[in-house]
């Protein structure tokens, strides 16, 4: 039988995907719950989004927030922290916490059969924490060791090098989530406490359930375990003023490496609804996905790294925009040449051909975004975080398609300024500044790990 | 357990191809997923990383999909797609909206039959500096990045296919010509060396249809079975020390253990886990979570086709004695060999790995590799539940005699430290 090869098949009709209801509603106690009921395995997945980041850490308590989510599942209510564990691994459930800036988030991924007890235990901790002495400081030691190890990993070193000079070193996005080893030795476990008589309340959080439970079910369970919850949250106002940078560049030394770490970027918009959809389409044709314009030029065309991206980041109530790679050390200054090439050339324009691939991949990639019960479960938590509507999802693929060749045109020159980029590059300062010499790139500031200069 | 049944049809093409479908129509997603029965045990030394590399040509284009459009016409369609190589298999992969598959068989089905006069220099040549960077990425600029390939270039015999990583040595990286890839694809990569699983939402005539439509008229060829090494045998202990940019400590310790699937194969997993798995597993809450003299201890079985090892790995806090920490860890295997495990432990292993079997069949995507991977070791691509009875099945007794039969044989001891320490 004689197979048509040379073209390419395509298909004759679209696919229909209809999007899984968000069911909202409160308990008794206030707490906000969204849910998405889905049926296809027997597996509940559970987040409580708390708004208690580590943009509320205090004056030299740097990493206190981080530091509250490692002790807060260590013993709760009359378990105590190996018992607790225990519970967990013998239902075969996941229980996890973590913090960033913004929000510390609890989760729980349960099979159905052992949903209500694994509920009951996941109230436990956010409800009667125990905050003892030994294991606090036990959790403390930890984080300063791991910190320690930190100062191995280039790629670390140059994301906190970033963030530090580009989101305004004073300001509370600025500083790294983990902390710092002189603040975290000044933080006690009264502190922990405080925190959470501070923010740990229904009104600062929201509760987030994918599983295979109907609404009434879901509310009675919840009501059950959660109404003796009924703390109120202390209201905190944080001022945010961070204002753009001039070009700099900072080369932070690891001795030895083969390899550089390169962060190129700036400040960026909030995920304002009107400009988000642009700036996604843009980055998807500049540095997304494996065949955009970055990955395209440093990986395929010059073999200069195994892999380049760009990505707009967001916060809460700040943004920015990044470009990331790690290149063999000898074509650190091509590398940084070539991208900035590709954001001066972005703001000329894209072509047609390149705008409709990066609509097609983003709308047809849409029903993908709810395969796994976590994914389900973070798009409702972008909802929450970002404030986005309700109807974020119903008119997700609207949005991707009302942008046009001009939109992008201008959303990239109001948005990528590769003049004013920061740049940061840690690697072997021996081999980097002979390099860095002989191109434009030799007004470099010495740093440290944290992102500070080092004075001569 | 009923939803570990998997409901599949397997069939065999003329030219030698296997085809696994599994439907399910959840999502209006499709996944292929093709493993091609050569890893890097397949290489020999002096040519370590041929078939990493090759799994990157792979994606270079064929002679109906010029370079860059493999991605391009999959991410256009709004899919997901890679490869990955390991000692056995190279694999290949993507999942698309279901009205896709036709595109996704077409373009495995291209490069399975149409390669090679796609190839140049060129490709070539840019394929090997991304691999480079991908080593130096992932190895030689890692902190302790570089000990595996020292513990198991230790651990087997110089000409044992696992003696290397997948990834190989740099000089053998460089070295290859357009000669080694073509002869490596000659010797491969056939119909009659792989298996195609399709899973996910699809009508079965239909795809049934088009995996004979394109994967009919590529020829099978006659593959040589897989070289078989042996397990490895170690005469006596070794001890090597390796200074790297660390901050802390980290000790190594291997020894050779059971093959994949044998059995004592599941028997060496558990055991990991009672060791390690948990906050309260033995080891962990010793050394880690009780006394503070390691930050972090893992410990696994690894294991393939032709040999397993059974692998410790613990960093010292600042200060702490490596000999300290592994003391602790031989008191705790003696304990065990000795009085074996409590029915408690084993049951909080079982229940997490019974809950984890749930937990994986979320993605189409990887619910396919699975498919693919017990087809390969086991002949029978839905053996979920026998897989969960493995688990099951192991008892204290079956603890203690892998420590006894194994972990007290001859091992290999790395120490990577710091730099500056004497």
């Amino acid at each position: 039988m004689y197979v048509n090869r040379t073209d390419k098949p395509s298909p004759k009709d679209e696919i229909t995907f209809s999007l899984p209801q968000i069911v909202k509603f409160k308990l008794e106690n206030g707490l906000q719950v969204l849910s998405i009921r889905k049926n296809k395995l027997p597996i509940i997945r559970l987040n409580l989004v708390v708004n208690a980041g580590s943009k509320f850490d205090p004056e030299n308590k740097k990493g206190l927030a981080n530091l509250f989510a490692m002790a807060v599942d260590e013993g709760a209510g009359n378990y105590s922290a190996l018992e607790l564990s225990e519970e967990f691994n013998f239902l075969g459930s996941n229980f996890g916490v973590n913090a960033n800036h913004d929000r510390i988030h609890l989760s729980l991924q349960s099979l159905t059969e052992n949903f209500d007890r694994s509920l009951e235990l996941f109230g436990m901790i956010i409800m009667q924490p125990q905050f003892n002495e030994d294991d606090f400081l036990r959790q403390q030691r930890k984080i300063l060791t791991h910190l320690l190890q930190l100062k191995d990993e280039p790629d670390e070193i140059a994301d906190n090098i970033f963030s530090f000079n580009v989101m305004g070193k004073s300001n509370y996005y600025a500083f790294p989530t983990n902390g710092y080893e002189n603040d975290i030795k000044n933080i006690s476990v009264e502190d922990m406490i405080n925190h959470y008589r501070k923010f740990f309340a229904p009104d600062n959080s929201t509760l987030i359930v994918v599983g295979n439970l109907e609404k009434n079910e879901l509310a009675e369970k919840l009501n059950s375990v959660f109404s003796k919850w009924r703390t109120k949250s202390v209201t905190h106002k944080l001022s945010l003023e961070i204002k753009n940078n001039q070009r700099q560049i900072f080369l932070a030394d690891k001795k030895d490496s083969v390899q550089s770490e390169i962060r190129m970027g700036h400040l960026s918009s909030p995920r304002n609804q009107k400009e988000y959809f642009k700036k996604v389409l843009l980055n998807t044709i500049l540095g997304g996905p494996f065949t955009s314009r970055i990955n395209l030029n440093l990986r395929e065309k010059k073999g200069y790294t195994y892999g380049a991206s760009s990505s707009f980041g967001y916060f809460e109530k700040s943004g920015f925009f990044y470009v990331s790679t790690s290149v063999g050390i000898e074509n650190t200054s091509n590398a940084v040449k070539e991208i900035l090439y590709e954001l001066e050339n972005i703001r000329l324009g894209i072509t047609e051909q390149e705008l409709e691939f990066a609509k097609s991949y983003l709308i047809r990639q849409f029903p993908s975004n709810f395969e796994t019960y976590s994914q389900v479960a973070s798009n409702l938590t972008s909802l929450t975080i970002f404030s986005l509507p309700d109807n974020y999802f119903d008119t997700y693929i609207e949005n991707v398609k009302s942008v046009t060749l001009e939109d992008i045109k201008q959303t990239a020159i109001e948005n990528i300024f590769p003049d004013k980029a920061t740049i940061v590059i840690v690697g072997d300062k021996e081999k980097l500044i002979p390099q860095l010499r002989k191109e434009a790139l030799d007004d470099f500031i010495l740093a440290d790990y944290a992102g500070n200069p080092i004075l001569p | 357990m009923d939803l570990l049944n998997i409901n599949y049809e397997k069939y065999k093409l003329q030219n030698g191809l296997e085809v696994i479908l599994y439907q399910d129509s959840s999502l209006p997603v499709v996944a292929a997923n093709i493993w091609y029965k050569v890893g890097s045990a397949n290489e020999k030394r002096g040519k370590t990383g041929i078939a990493h590399l090759f799994e990157h040509m792979m994606f270079q284009g064929s002679v109906n999909v010029p370079k860059e459009k493999h991605f391009k016409y999959i991410q256009e369609a709004g899919g997901s797609l890679n490869g990955s190589t390991s000692l056995d298999r190279t694999n290949y992969f993507e999942k698309v909206p279901s009205n896709f598959l036709e595109l996704i068989l077409w373009l495995e089905s291209d490069r399975m039959g149409f390669f090679i006069p796609a190839l140049s220099q060129e490709k070539l040549s840019n394929q090997i500096d991304v691999v480079k960077n991908e080593r130096l990425e992932r190895y030689d600029n890692q902190p302790y990045g570089l000990a595996w390939e020292i513990l198991i270039s230790n651990l087997y015999p110089n000409d044992h296919p696992y003696s290397w990583s997948t990834i190989g040595s740099i000089e053998d990286i460089t070295s290859f010509t357009l000669e080694d890839v073509s002869s490596f694809f000659e010797k491969y990569y056939s119909p009659s060396n792989a298996s195609l699983v399709i899973a996910g939402d699809f009508d079965k005539a239909q795809a049934k249809d088009l995996a004979a439509k394109y994967f009919n008229d590529i020829p099978g060829k006659n593959h040589i079975a897989n070289n078989n090494s042996g397990e490895g045998k170690l005469t006596e202990n070794k001890f090597i020390v390796h200074k790297d940019n660390v901050q802390l400590e980290r000790i190594y310790l291997a020894w050779h253990t059971a093959k994949a699937y044998s059995a004592d194969d599941s028997s060496l997993e558990i055991l990991a886990d009672v060791l390690t798995g948990s906050k309260n597993a033995r080891l962990y809450k010793d050394i880690v979570f009780e006394n503070e003299i390691a930050q972090d201890i893992t410990a696994y079985q690894f294991s393939g086709k032709l040999a397993g090892s059974f692998i410790i790995i613990a960093t010292a806090k600042p200060g702490v004695k490596l000999g300290e920490v592994k003391e602790k860890i031989f008191a705790e295997l003696k304990n065990i060999a000795v009085n074996g495990a409590a029915e408690k432990e084993l049951r909080r292993s079982k229940n997490g790995i019974k809950s984890s079997f749930i937990y994986s069949m979320q993605n189409i995507d990887s619910l396919a590799d699975q498919l693919n991977s017990y087809n390969f070791y086991l002949g029978e691509p839905s053996s979920f539940n026998f897989d969960l009875s493995r688990y099951e099945n192991v008892q204290s007794e079956n603890i203690k005699s892998v420590v006894e039969k194994y972990l007290t044989k001859p091992y290999v001891e790395l120490h990577v430290v710091p730099q500056s320490t004497e």
